[in-house]
């Protein structure tokens, strides 16, 4: 059910130093609890504006809100917690193990002398391995990440994301690695959370993806946003289209 | 042809430019001595003597150069130790992705400063600071061995997967929890790597620390020398081949031991 938007982009557009703009003037709502796919060939500005929404990145113009607070790129300082980003190949630390990358979600409250002696609070360990069983990777976590097969660093990268406590989760292609039938598993995995009420923006090329698992969509060309909608009008067909023309 | 592009070298050109190369090392060689008959025969004598000189490699004073291939050893290791606890905190103030211009760019000057001054001239000033003897030799160790590591360091921090910093930072984490679990888990392989070659390094650097009294093998291989003993001299150098062999031989052991494969599996698999 729509409810106040949890994301909201407006006219932002980017350019990577004097090159030609990456994005431009593109907007973009995201309910609180569903699933928005960002749809778009390589080269489209996908990962732009995931990168601008979770503050990695200081837009030229426009402004991103989550929760109606202004996300402000943070340089070199902290990040808001509440908004979780799975970049492409997930930027899991392969040297170490499946729950220390987990556990590593809770950095953002963990006191920091702590975190640093790599004492970390019962609690947070107890929620790490809790979310690692409900993701059905319990029993691997302590074995080292460069271990694990590629839908087992999936739920990884879900679990840290998860361990945030996150309102938003931006994921960026994050199953295009995947076979089909574990990349449907992920997908049913996350739908799962935005029906917990925490609003999901995925990037992907993938349109037959988009149609089974979101509930909007919107598509770039060239850094332009040439379609958005809710998934249920107008059919596959019109999104190929779009991609293409 | 636009003006921008670059012309081929013409057949002038090409003639002239290896001529001149070729005038400039003959002039150089014969500036530095090398082109004098009498000089290169005496050197070819003096050469053979000293060959000569070499065989049968004298094991007499195998114990006494043991005790201060030891103490070589124990330069090396305290200094690469005391070179590397130093050489991080400074790698990750010098590290473009923690920190700003105002603050890595004078850490990587002091860094480039130390790396500049040879070791053996760290190791004369720090005689003249502590006195005669393996302490000297180990702070030259160190401060030499913080001069590189520390640009390493920051090198290998600077080549950490993006995507790895931009995943840990989205966490909300501070600037040390960033160096702390994704900079230094990840370049750990770096890392190792590079504390093993400054060790194996350092146990050559420290050979000759002795020339100038700071300890080590390198006191005996200096006087060897100077009384012409060169078949004592042999016996002093094949030892510090065997000991860097077997340091050779362990590193590859470590190495096996704890670095994490490069590769991953497939995504999928």
């Amino acid at each position: 059910m729509p409810g106040r938007p949890a994301l909201e982009a407006s006219g932002l557009s980017f350019s990577y130093g004097a090159g030609r703009p990456v994005l431009r003037d593109v907007s973009l709502t995201a309910e609180a609890g569903t699933v928005t796919a960002v749809l778009g060939v390589s080269g489209s500005g996908k990962t732009t504006l995931l990168k601008l929404c979770k503050g990695l990145l200081a837009p030229q113009r426009g402004t991103v809100r989550v929760l109606g607070v202004t996300v402000a790129a943070a340089g070199r300082g902290r990040l808001d917690p509440a908004v979780a980003y799975i970049p492409q190949n997930l930027g899991l630390v392969r040297n170490l193990t499946v729950l220390d990358n987990v556990v590593m979600g809770s950095l953002g409250r963990v006191p920091g002398l702590l975190s640093l002696l790599g004492r970390v609070p019962d609690g947070e360990r107890r929620r790490a391995e809790a979310m690692l069983e409900r993701l059905g990777i319990g029993h691997k976590t302590d074995e080292k990440v460069h271990a694990l097969s590629g839908g087992e660093r999936q739920r990884v990268a879900i679990a840290r994301a998860l361990m945030q406590e996150p309102r938003v989760l931006l994921a960026d292609e994050f199953v295009s690695h995947l076979d089909v039938l574990t990349g449907r598993e992920i997908l049913t995995i996350v739908k799962g959370i935005a029906g917990e009420g925490v609003t999901v923006v995925v990037a992907t090329h993938d349109i037959e993806l988009v149609g089974r698992y979101a509930d909007a969509v919107i598509v770039l060309r060239d850094g332009h946003k040439v379609l958005d909608r809710p998934t249920g009008s107008g059919g596959t067909e019109g999104l190929a289209l779009a991609l293409r023309r | 042809m636009s003006r921008s592009r670059r012309r081929p070298p013409g057949r002038w050109a090409r003639r002239a430019i290896p001529l001149a190369l070729t005038l400039a090392l003959v002039v150089t060689l014969r500036n530095v001595g090398l082109l004098d008959p009498d000089r290169l025969s005496r050197a070819a004598r003096n050469l053979a003597i000293f060959v000569w000189g070499l065989f049968p490699p004298n094991p007499s004073t195998l114990p006494t150069l043991s005790a201060a291939m030891w103490e070589t050893l124990q330069i090396a290791f305290a200094g690469t130790a005391i070179g590397f606890i130093l050489a991080l905190p400074l790698a990750l103030l010098a590290c473009p992705v923690l920190f700003g211009r105002a603050v890595t760019t004078p850490v990587t000057l002091l860094l480039a400063f130390v790396r500049t001054v040879p070791a053996l001239f760290w190791a004369i000033v720090f005689v003249v600071a502590v006195g005669l003897g393996p302490a000297a030799g180990t702070l030259a160790v160190a401060l030499y061995s913080l001069g590189y590591l520390g640009k390493l360091l920051y090198e290998t921090f600077d080549g950490v997967d993006p995507e790895v910093i931009e995943a840990v930072r989205s966490v909300g984490c501070s600037r040390a929890q960033l160096a702390r679990y994704a900079l230094i888990p990840e370049a750990a392989n770096g890392i190792v790597a590079l504390l093993l070659f400054m060790f194996e390094y350092n146990v050559r650097a420290s050979s000759i620390m002795g020339f100038v009294g700071a300890g080590g093998i390198g006191f005996y291989l200096l006087g060897y020398i100077q009384m012409l003993r060169y078949d004592l001299l042999l016996s002093a150098l094949l030892l510090t081949l065997a000991v860097v062999i077997v340091i050779d031989r362990l590193s590859a052991l470590v190495r096996r031991m704890f670095l994490v494969p490069v590769t991953s599996p497939a995504p999928g698999e």
